[in-house]
């Protein structure tokens, strides 16, 4: 896959897994586990990425004694969601029609 | 190998960065590892899961660019003291067309890396000048009543060699970038280094 249009992609994938619910690094990585293998360090840039970008806010919660960062979707990370899907629709008919010709 | 172990190895590998870039990182990975163990895996497999050091480090030295490397290692790890800057400045006599030689041999050594592609051009577009040109010395000739099949017939093995040659530069612009990138993380690794001793 192209190197941009893959980047694109795991930023949404990421926030995908934490649309309806907060979720922390490592639960993130078991949740996309099945669709994609993400490392560590891919997974630290995508969210550094997606911290700048607005997208997500870090928040720093105690667990066992140690603490563990939690990330939280913006509305700018809600609709980077919205956009990705319609762009995709577009695509898809794009897709369809290259299909049938 | 243990976890502190692991983190310590990596803090020492990556000096380089930004202390802030550095101990986010550091806590990242540390976080992955816990959450690891709290699965019931021990910590020997959590840490082989996350990958070795020499892993991270090289994925870290993709995702950053050349630039913002070499200002951190250049950047002094502490204020400098007053007779480092005196130094600094009766040296600059020295250091300055030193620094500027280091500048201008990477942008020489760089652009020596494109001198294949921009020659393969260089050539294509001498190939499509000729066989262009043979085609009208062609007609030309025929206004004069005299046909220079010459001119057409060479014109014809040159719009050959463009057609064949056009490929190949395609082919050497794609290497040519390859390398360039594979360079490119050659020297982020350099800079990043074995890490400073402790």
């Amino acid at each position: 896959m192209d190197a941009q249009l893959r980047r694109g992609v795991l930023d949404v994938c990421v926030l995908a897994t934490i649309k309806s619910e907060d979720s922390y690094g490592y639960k993130i990585i078991k949740d996309l586990r099945p669709i994609l293998e993400l490392s560590e360090s891919t997974l630290y840039t995508i969210l550094k990425r997606l911290e700048e970008g607005k997208m997500l806010v870090v928040r720093s919660t105690e667990f066992e004694g140690r603490l563990r960062k939690y990330y939280h979707i913006t509305e700018l990370g809600l609709k980077r969601i919205e956009d990705f899907k319609n762009e995709w629709k577009e695509l898809m008919g794009i897709y369809s029609f290259i299909e049938e010709v | 190998m243990t976890k502190v172990e692991f983190l310590n190895e990596l803090r020492n590998k990556l000096q380089v960065l930004p202390k802030e870039d550095l101990e986010s990182r550091i806590s990242f990975y540390s976080e992955m590892i816990d959450d690891r163990m709290d699965e019931g895996k021990t910590e020997e497999e959590a840490i082989n899961e996350i990958g070795t050091v020499d892993e991270i480090v090289y994925e870290i030295a993709k995702d950053t660019p050349l630039v913002k490397l070499v200002k951190e290692k250049v950047k002094p790890k502490r204020a400098l003291r007053v007779w480092e800057i005196i130094l600094l400045i009766l040296g600059f006599p020295v250091w300055f067309p030193l620094f500027t030689v280091a500048i201008v041999l990477a942008i020489v050594f760089y652009l020596l890396i494109w001198v294949f592609v921009i020659v393969a051009y260089a050539v294509e577009a001498a190939l499509v000048t000729w066989s262009v040109g043979g085609v009208i010395v062609f007609f030309l000739s025929l206004i004069n009543g005299n046909s220079d099949l010459i001119s057409l017939g060479t014109a014809v093995m040159a719009c050959g060699g463009a057609i064949l040659l056009y490929f190949g530069c395609k082919e050497l612009t794609k290497l040519t970038i390859k390398l360039s990138k594979k360079i490119i993380v050659g020297i982020k690794m350099a800079i990043i280094g074995k890490g400073e001793n402790k």
